[in-house]
């Protein structure tokens, strides 16, 4: 199969002016929009746009458990189904899902499953399916961020929302957010999430080569961008039953 | 949370057909009136086209993808599109995960065989080198959620994604496939519009674009897509039987629809303009 298109990478990252390409601060996330409730039939959804990234997460249970005897007697059990669609990426992703897919659904589950109280639903199953339809960049971590706004969506107990975001090192300038084209060109990825019940950090990959100075400086600079997540996150909750509200004060 | 069974409650069965009796249906249409039919072109950017459309609450988002391969040996000069759905586990509790099923599989075949059989795709035009390379298209549609008649909602979006399509123009120069650096764009690949419509059958009654209560009840569903002046493929599925008449009275009728539905659609103002 021949190539489709030279997929190049630019040689830099930066603009003349220290700019990143798409014209961001080294602190700066891309717009960020998010919306619960919109798949009628779950009991409970979200999609977000962050960036060029579309993402749809749907939530349904406490239900019966399939197959049976995944089931536990003294606990709940959670589920997550990460995929992404054939269009999402630059070259055809094949249907059936892969080894990347399956990694990055056990990730978000274990991001999710401290925020749950699964002692408190024995023998059930929580299932929650993600959707990547459109890719540039980030994609676990805006389908953790995705994934805890459905399941507040669903009306599930849960201790607090958790949020995710990569920090990493493009050009040698530590920066938040990584892009597509910063991810695949840059030096170092770290996908941090944080559950805010208790401030701590439940997701943390990393690829490259850092001191210790480092790491701190991008625990750091996570914490800050992850606050302005974690308000989004709020704000969309609530926005669904200021709209209810509204609606219902018309009447 | 919409109320989402395999079974349908006998008073609620009670209530869909005593009304469609009376020729009403439960969300106050008519027998022969579609839900609203909402459509959005292009949302997906790593795609080369894309349709996001909602008729009533089914929703399906589809996108297009392309890889340059060989032709079939008793085609050489044509290009090959072929269409997949996927019924997403997240669109309702009625699905399940694994791989496709009969549903997912009929709704695909059904608006691939509308498509094809329709002079729609200028098959030709997808023709880079006689023999040697041509563009294969991969049309997907997903299922983002399910409220009955999936199968008209992905006839408007599969059609929809082509039209929105842009393609990056290849020719075949002495270091092989070389870009041109130009596009061509689903108004160039397109010539008929076909339309799919599909009835559901209950008792004696028929209707248009069946609702999830609807579909669950009735005892079968006819398909039939359309162009302009013919009919291109037809579907029964169920275990309903249709009398010849009723099926030369669907075939007017579908043709019928067909017409004013392209014409307030309106499909190829969601072609891309190329700068």
């Amino acid at each position: 199969m021949p190539l489709i298109i030279n997929d190049e990478y630019p040689e830099k990252l930066f603009r003349e002016d220290g700019k990143r390409l798409d014209g961001r601060d080294l602190n700066e996330l891309r717009p960020i929009k998010m919306e619960v409730g919109v798949i009628k039939n779950a009991d409970g959804s979200a999609y977000m746009e962050w960036g060029n990234n579309k993402i749809f997460a749907a939530v349904y249970g406490p239900r019966d458990v399939h197959p049976h005897h995944l089931a536990k007697p003294d606990r709940g059990i959670l589920r997550v189904f990460y995929r992404m669609a054939t269009f999402s990426v630059f070259d055809r992703k094949r249907p059936a899902p892969g080894r990347r897919e399956k990694e990055i659904s056990m990730i978000v589950a274990d991001c999710l499953e401290p925020i749950l109280f699964l002692e408190l639903y024995p023998d059930t199953s929580f299932e929650v399916f993600i959707d990547v339809m459109d890719a540039d960049g980030g994609t676990r971590c805006a389908s953790t961020t995705v994934a805890a706004l459905a399941l507040a969506d669903a009306g599930i107990p849960m201790k607090s929302l958790v949020s995710a975001l990569a920090v990493g090192k493009i050009d040698g300038k530590k920066v938040v957010d990584l892009s597509g084209i910063e991810d695949k060109a840059g030096e170092a990825d770290l996908p941090i999430a944080i559950t805010w019940y208790n401030e701590e950090i439940s997701l943390l990959q990393f690829d490259g080569d850092m001191d210790l100075d480092d790491l701190t400086e991008f625990l750091d600079l996570a914490k800050e961008s992850l606050a302005k997540i974690h308000q989004i996150q709020l704000d969309s909750l609530k926005s669904k039953y200021v709209t209810l509200k509204r609606e219902e004060g018309e009447n | 949370m919409m109320d989402v069974k395999r079974i349908v409650s006998r008073i609620e069965k009670n209530y869909i057909t005593s009304n469609l009796k009376k020729e009403q249906r439960i969300d106050g249409r008519g027998l022969w009136e579609y839900r609203d039919l909402k459509i959005e072109s292009n949302t997906i950017s790593s795609a080369e086209g894309s349709a996001d459309v909602s008729l009533g609450d089914t929703r399906i988002l589809t996108g297009l993808k392309y890889e340059i391969g060989e032709p079939f040996p008793d085609l050489p000069d044509e290009g090959v599109c072929t269409i997949m759905a996927e019924l997403l586990p997240l669109a309702s509790p009625l699905f399940e995960r694994g791989p496709p099923d009969e549903q997912s599989i009929e709704l695909a075949r059904v608006v691939d065989r509308g498509i094809r059989h329709a002079d729609c795709i200028q098959t030709k035009k997808l023709c880079i080198k006689e023999n040697e390379a041509v563009y294969i298209l991969f049309v997907d549609m997903y299922v983002l959620n399910h409220d009955g008649n999936m199968i008209d909602a992905g006839g408007v979006s599969a059609l929809t994604t082509l039209i929105s399509a842009h393609l990056p123009e290849g020719k075949i120069g002495d270091n092989g496939l070389e870009w041109t650096g130009k596009y061509f764009t689903g108004d160039e690949l397109v010539k008929e519009l076909p339309l799919v419509m599909t009835y559901g059958k209950i008792d004696d009654i028929i209707f248009l674009d069946p609702n999830l209560p609807e579909e669950l009840l009735c005892d079968g569903k006819i398909s039939i897509s359309v162009t302009e002046k013919k009919i291109t493929s037809i579907q029964k599925s169920g275990a309903a039987t249709f009398s010849i008449d009723e099926i030369k009275m669907l075939g007017k009728k579908s043709l019928e629809i067909g017409q004013n539905l392209r014409k307030e659609l309106n499909l190829l103002q969601y072609r891309t303009s190329i700068k």
